[in-house]
């Protein structure tokens, strides 16, 4: 901090508000942040498109865009510095903070800060498998992004191995002993393990490891029903329950109490270098510095039944069937084949039907001993031979095992447990390792099928998330509660919309006519890997309840009809594009760019310091630089040439405006103007579709006082803005050329155009954010804008409720005209999001629009994109 | 459905592909064969200029800028070996110079990465048809 100190005395000099530069300068900056700001937002669009699975892309991309964007906000913070003449010492910290997370990322070293010793399960997700190996961060994907039941419990990491190897000199001891020993003498090999595990098993785990698992303990104790809960301890070691399964190879202490875990721990670590385990290692290439345990404490599920389940059943690939093996009690009675089970063979498509069954003499079984461990009991009589899974348990268990293959686009091998009040365990998964016997036949069957398929449409639209799905239509209604969606069927709606997630565990796939591949629904399907199209523009038409049909989200194709060879090809692929390391990167590095955090600029949180994201400073920056611009053609009027004039106009805009070049006929040196005296081409044509479409004073559905009474009371208690600030807008013109930043109430408008008699100089930036009510109803809002303007070639982005409109190039005619509607927009949006209850009245809103605005937009043979609503969708729009 | 496709397997269209970048590689190899091409991929120019050597592809998808031997040089060697070979050129250094050049040397197409699969595998069906020409 010394530097940044003395940084700041050697800049004192610059006072943050005396302008020493020329007010073209300055606004030439604005500008320029205003370009940077657009293609920033376009670069964080472009690589969330990446991941979509649509695109082919190389690291390269990855490095190149990660160097564009970081080169890109540097810039935009250098411009504000000019601006505002102030150093921003915390947003380039922020930045360089930012910028070298991203530097670490590429250059393969993980930027996270170091992983504790002990890290309870809601932490963990499948980034986190150098940490907490395969199965526990699996555990951590099923637990907390796909949201199934697992038991509560903690991970003693990686670090926590290393950490006890260390302390108790076994890393060295091991590479020295390994270097000496003959690995063809059996009798030497398997001294070195005994001697390796005896000293693990007497080693001391350093203090602070201890305490860790402590802290760990006790939140897990203090959460669990029962006072002295019991664990389960495994192993989670570096490539377990990866392409190497390593089933069986380590060992698993169940029924474990809080206190008997360190001992437990030490079992666990110890069963690595058992002969087996090691050969194993040795055998399949690991190096002995690839060897890292973790170990994860689960509470103990008292099984009632237990077993495993396959999503594809050993069988050839073409029966698309699952299976499942179950027994009574604990699950080492079935996953080692201790004992006698259960097999029921299902069907893969829902509803999972039971292709056949066979029942087990199941004479034993595992259970919990009460003093530790484990012991067998025998199955009373009338249950020995009856099945162990009912219709509904298989069901649930079908559903769950389909959900984790989706996520994870692999077959999966699943281990699970029922509790006697019949709740559902996920216990672990893993990949499970599925190769079609002849592969050149199966390639022969899949460009078969794919060739000969019904193609209902192709190519149309953005590809969200990959994937291949079959199953049968739901065409979603517009005020449909989705209640009755079925499970496994495919989703087809008009736009994207969040409500969509209450489906998205069930849905096997999704397509929209309307939508952005950066919006919130599209951030879940990604999030749980559901095969997803947006914006394809005729799925409600092609597409009607109950169709059967196969999508293919990797090639963007509909197929009519199940076309099973599509996703067993791809679910036998060698590799997962999720699991790709370009895209785990341009993922990892998407964090540190997209996510908004900065959201309310009235906030507290609304800091330099507090930017965690590029998107946050892109955001921060613009923020200040419209502040300096307002401050500078307020209170330093002498300074700049052009006197500000403020608008005398019949609806409250309170616009002031300044007029870099034959923007007015106005005195320069007058204080105010009339509209009449506007000569800026844009500035007009956007005042015109204000006044003119009579928007300004609908009201176009009563205003529910709640929600209104909560606008003002934000708007007036806030902190930083007084009522001073409210109504203070400002808008630079020449006579083809507006900027404009409007606040209305809560809504805030930036529209950036050019209009002149050269149709390539010509293009309109309109940006649209803020809003009053809860989130559904300001995307609805969103949503009628967005369609508003497509209609109009606005090419338009969503990002919640952000909207981004650009058009360019068209001629001056078809610019005003455009001008008009988004005036007419300002007008009729104000106070929109508080009257859109549901969403039929988005459909109900453009009709009232466009045929309000029609009459002003008329210009010869210009038609815009789509008439909407067309015939159709007007029926279902007031129905 | 084995019965009406006997012998597709000799009219496939048969693609090489070489790109440094193996991800390139993974995700062309099963588009193209549910596309319904017959696929070979590489990420070393060696091998896959051995590989030309020996066997005639319709089609050949390559990278420009590669570690080894560059694009470049690929292209002319298959155009001296199969000149009716379709060469499409793959590329994130996209510019009008490269692009010109290796439109000289007899490229059918030019697309820049990153790219969309449909878009790869319209260019492809594209020389296609023109080749039936």
């Amino acid at each position: 901090m010394n530097v940044i100190d003395g940084l700041r005395k050697v800049f004192s000099f610059w006072s943050p508000t005396k302008p020493s530069l020329p007010f073209s300068v300055l606004f030439k900056k604005f500008r320029s942040i205003l370009e940077r700001n657009n293609r920033i937002l376009e670069l964080m669009a472009d690589m969330g498109d990446k991941l979509g699975g649509e695109y082919v892309f190389d690291r390269q991309y990855v490095l190149d865009i990660s160097e564009n964007i970081g080169d890109l906000v540097f810039k935009l913070i250098s411009d504000l510095c000019v601006m505002t003449q102030t150093e921003n010492v915390d947003l380039f910290i922020s930045f360089e903070r930012i910028q070298n997370d991203i530097q670490e990322e590429l250059a393969g070293r993980r930027a996270f800060p170091m992983i504790r010793p002990a890290v309870l399960l809601d932490e963990l997700n499948g980034d986190l498998n150098e940490e907490v190996g395969n199965k526990f961060a699996n555990i951590g994907d099923i637990r907390n992004t796909l949201g199934l039941p697992t038991m509560d419990g903690f991970a003693i990491t990686t670090r926590a191995f290393f950490d006890f190897m260390k302390a108790n000199g076994l890393l060295k001891h091991i590479e020295t002993s390994l270097a000496a020993v003959d690995l063809k003498d059996e009798t030497a090999f398997e001294a070195m393990c005994d001697d390796v595990r005896t000293r693990i098993l007497k080693g001391t785990i350093p203090r602070h490891v201890v305490s860790s698992i402590n802290a760990m303990l006790d939140v897990v104790k203090g959460r669990a029903e029962v006072r002295y809960p019991r664990f389960a301890v495994r192993s989670s070691a570096w490539g377990e329950d990866s392409e190497f399964s390593f089933a069986g190879q380590y060992e698993s202490v169940l029924n474990v109490p809080g206190n008997g875990i360190a001992e437990a721990y030490r079992r666990v670590i110890a069963s690595a270098y058992t002969p087996e385990a090691w050969r194993y290692r040795l055998h399949r290439g690991f190096r002995e510095s690839e060897m890292a345990m973790a170990v994860g404490c689960q509470l103990m599920v008292d099984a009632e039944v237990s077993g495993a389940m396959y999503t594809y059943a050993p069988l050839p690939l073409e029966k698309e069937a699952m299976m499942i093996s179950a027994a009574w009690g604990l699950g080492p009675a079935v996953v080692s084949g201790l004992a006698e089970s259960d097999t029921f063979v299902l069907d893969r498509m829902p509803p999972h039907n039971i292709l056949s069954n066979e029942s087990g003499h199941k004479v034993s079984k595992m259970v919990m001993d009460l003093n530790g461990g484990t012991a067998w009991r025998e199955v009373p009589g009338h249950l020995q031979d009856k099945p162990c899974l009912s219709d509904e348990y298989i069901q649930r268990l079908a559903q769950a095992a389909i959900m984790i293959e989706r996520y994870y686009r692999r077959p999966q091998d699943v281990e699970w447990a029922f509790d006697s009040k019949g709740n559902l365990y996920i216990l672990q998964s893993r990949p499970l390792n599925v190769r079609p016997n002849q592969p050149d036949r199966h390639r022969l069957y899949i460009d078969h099928a794919s060739l000969s398929a019904q193609v209902l449409f192709s190519g149309k639209g953005t590809v969200v998330q990959g994937g291949v799905a079959s199953g049968k239509v739901y065409v979603a209604r517009a005020d449909d509660d989705l209640n009755d969606f079925p499970y496994g069927a495919i989703l087809v709606a008009r736009y994207t919309s969040p409500k969509y997630s209450k489906i998205m565990r069930k849905a096997r796939g999704i397509l929209t006519d309307i939508g952005s591949a950066t919006g919130h629904m599209a951030t879940l399907a990604r999030e749980y890997r559901v095969p997803t199209v947006v914006d394809t523009g005729v799925a409600t038409k092609v597409l009607k309840t109950g169709d059967e049909v196969t999508l293919d989200a990797i090639q963007n194709v509909v197929y009519e009809g199940t076309v099973n060879e599509l996703s067993q090809f791809e679910i036998t692929q060698e590799e997962v594009f999720e699991e790709s390391y370009e895209y785990r990167l341009l993922k990892r590095i998407l964090k540190k760019v997209n996510p908004l955090n900065l959201v309310d600029p009235h906030s507290e949180s609304f800091k330099a310091a507090r930017c965690l994201t590029f998107h946050d400073i892109t955001r921060f920056v613009h923020e200040k630089a419209v502040e300096r611009l307002i401050d500078l053609s307020e209170n330093y009027q002498n300074y700049h040439d052009r006197t500000p004039k403020r608008l005398d106009c019949d609806i409250p805009l309170g616009l002031v405006i300044i007029d870099i070049d034959k923007g007015t006929s106005a005195l320069p040196e007058a204080r105010s103007m009339t509209v009449e005296q506007i000569e800026s081409a844009p500035m007009k044509a956007m005042l015109q579709g204000l006044s003119e479409s009579g928007m300004w004073e609908t009201t176009p559905v009563a205003v529910d006082m709640g929600s209104m009474m909560s606008s003002f009371t934000r708007t007036f208690s806030s902190s930083l803005a007084g009522p001073e600030d409210v109504g203070r807008n400002l808008a630079v013109i020449s006579n083809n050329y507006m900027n404009l930043h409007l606040r209305l109430g809560y809504h805030f408008t930036i529209l950036d155009a050019y209009i002149g008699d050269e149709l390539n100089d010509n293009y309109i930036y309109f940006r649209f954010l803020g809003g009053v009510s809860d989130l559904q109803r300001r995307s609805r809002r969103a949503r009628f804008i967005a369609e508003v303007m497509e209609c109009y070639d606005f090419r338009v982005e969503v990002h919640g409720d952000l909207i981004v409109g650009r058009l360019k190039k068209m001629s001056r005619d078809r610019m005003v005209s455009r001008m008009k509607v988004l005036g007419g927009l300002i007008g009729y949006t104000r106070q929109l999001d508080i009257s859109m209850i549901s969403d039929e009245r988005i459909g109900q809103h453009v009709a009232e629009f466009m045929h309000r605005i029609d009459v002003l937009t008329e210009v010869g043979d210009d038609v815009p994109m789509c008439r909407l609503p067309a015939t159709k969708d007007a029926d279902s729009y007031t129905r | 459905m084995t019965s009406q496709c006997a012998g597709c397997q000799q009219q496939k269209t048969q693609i090489l592909i070489l790109d440094d970048e193996p991800i390139v590689c993974k995700r062309l190899r099963p588009a193209f064969q549910k596309a319904g091409y017959e696929v070979e991929t590489f990420t070393d120019s060696a091998s896959a200029m051995a590989r030309i050597e020996e066997k005639k592809f319709d089609i050949i998808i390559t990278d420009l800028k590669m570690k080894g031997v560059d694009g470049m040089h690929f292209l002319e060697r298959i155009k001296e070996i199969a000149p009716d070979t379709g060469v499409i050129v793959i590329t994130g250094f996209a510019t009008s110079e490269t692009a010109g050049e290796s439109f000289r040397k007899g490229a059918f197409d030019f697309v820049a990465k990153p790219f969309k699969l449909n878009d790869i595998i319209d260019t492809v069906r594209r020389l296609e048809g023109n080749r039936k020409r």
